[in-house]
């Protein structure tokens, strides 16, 4: 057994880790500001309050990204012998939650003032000495909202994909979605202005099925990280090409008749075990050895790679 | 599907915002329309120095408000003595369409009825009228009138 690498990501990419920590800290200050002056205009809309718990909501993914981040590459000790990488899915799993959660609240509660028929009151604000219909000052905020979101979102994704971060994806993927949910509040709002009441509620139940939808996605795919799925990739939920190439690798090797192997994600990296028939005994050790090596060289993320000797491979399933 | 929605979304925006420069927003059961020169119907619980009963009509610093309001709008008003409880379930059921008692915006009634922005402060207590849930049209234009009406209040209710 050795020692998992102390920093897990590779210099050149320390440099990318660096520049998403510093664009988490510009995003929940300013999710934070959008999130205060959403708070003051609400008034009694439906869509408003939805967008502003999706605001408030949308910190998770960046709070808990930064948390982790002070955690994961922290070496192993006698307590936790495989290092703290998995925190990087606990925190993954944290957002998916949050955002099913609220999605699926938030449903109910526009679906119960739609039925109630509750017509929303929206009346003037004084700025300044002027007066103003509070649906524009919404309307107004709803646009602050989400510029630079969908900017913010758009710097993080090249990010996430580079550095295998499923949190900062998700975060990302939210950002850029922001825009939707801000145009649904808007429409929302206008309609209450031309008297229609319920505008406002299917606003807020179009915006939380969005919410419910990413939230599924994601909480379905942290659950799958923690029960050791196979690797997937960080954009979509296809199989990791990675794993085409360590297989070759071991296949390729003139000693070995016959192999299998698994791998895990343990937050951004990947630990596996490879079982092998070798064709005879000879040199058995520094053959294992110059193996494992070679498929940990592959990529950064594949972080340990055992190798076992077997008589036999057990028929696959 | 994005690249649809672009153009789609900015012409919508365009066409609400063009269709309602005149009159926005407007009222789901237009009570504004309904209210101007006709019948303006009043809920009033006696509360002084806001509400005071009077022999044919309530007076007070609420009741003058209203009736100046009425006046702005050609209405005539038909008053409605009760209690605040029973006026205010009126109000939830549309038989009204403001009640005036000295309330403030702390009242727990304002999950039923909508409250007009505080429209002046005595001792941290900031008093409101209650109104009709979601007739943005007629709230915004009583709001908008106890605004004008703030300087004078102020002073008005000074000790």
């Amino acid at each position: 057994m050795k020692a998992i690498n102390h920093f897990e990501y590779p210099p050149d990419l320390q440099e990318v880790f660096k520049k998403a920590k510093r664009l988490e800290w510009i995003s929940i200050g300013y999710l934070i500001s959008t999130a205060f002056l959403v708070f003051m205009t609400m008034g009694n809309s439906q869509a408003m309050k939805t967008a502003w718990f999706e605001d408030l909501l949308s910190l998770t993914p960046a709070v808990s990204f930064l948390i982790a981040s002070r955690v994961f590459h922290k070496a192993p000790n006698k307590d936790f012998p495989y290092g703290y990488h998995r925190v990087v899915s606990i925190a993954y799993l944290c957002s998916a939650v949050a955002l099913f959660a609220v999605g699926a609240f938030l449903i109910f509660d526009s679906s119960m003032t739609l039925i109630k028929q509750e017509h929303p009151t929206i009346g003037i604000k004084v700025i300044f000495g002027h007066e103003i219909w509070l649906g524009y000052l919404m309307m107004a905020v709803m646009v602050y909202g989400t510029v630079p979101a969908i900017i913010l979102g758009r710097m993080k994704l090249p990010l996430a994909k580079k550095l295998h971060e499923k949190n900062l994806f998700t975060d990302a993927a939210m950002n850029k979605a922001d825009w939707m949910t801000a145009a649904a509040a808007i429409l929302g709002i206008a309609g209450i202005g031309m008297g229609w009441w319920w505008a406002d509620s299917a606003a807020a139940i179009i915006i939380s099925l969005d919410i419910i939808k990413d939230g599924y996605t994601n909480l379905k795919q942290a659950v799958f990280d923690l029960m050791d799925e196979r690797p997937k990739k960080v954009e979509d939920q296809e199989d990791d090409p990675l794993l085409q190439k360590v297989n070759a690798l071991i296949e390729k090797q003139p000693w070995v008749k016959e192999h299998a192997f698994r791998m895990r994600e343990e937050g951004h990296v990947y630990l596996g075990e490879g079982f092998v028939v070798p064709t005879d005994a000879e040199d058995l050790v520094p053959r294992i050895e110059k193996l494992a090596q070679e498929v940990e060289d592959l990529h950064w993320r594949i972080q340990e790679f055992v190798i076992m000797p077997v008589r036999t491979i057990p028929e696959q399933q | 599907m994005r690249g649809k929605w672009c153009v789609v979304f900015p012409l919508l925006l365009l066409w609400l915002v063009g269709a309602g420069c005149s009159n926005y927003p407007k009222d789901p059961e237009k009570t504004l329309e309904k209210v101007s020169n006709g019948t303006l119907h009043v809920g009033y619980s006696e509360n002084p120095p806001w509400v005071v009963k009077g022999a044919a009509a309530p007076t007070g610093i609420e009741a003058d408000l209203i009736k100046a309001f009425a006046q702005s709008i050609g209405a005539q008003i038909q008053w409605h003595n009760d209690t605040e409880q029973n006026l205010l379930e009126a109000l939830e059921e549309k038989q009204l369409q403001v009640v005036i008692a000295g309330l403030t915006d702390d009242s727990p009634w304002s999950k039923n009825v909508s409250f007009t922005r505080p429209f002046v402060e005595l001792g941290k207590k900031k008093h409101v009228m209650a109104v009709v849930m979601g007739e943005n049209a007629f709230i915004t234009k009583l709001e908008s009138f106890l605004h004008q009406q703030a300087s004078s209040l102020e002073k008005q209710v000074q000790p």
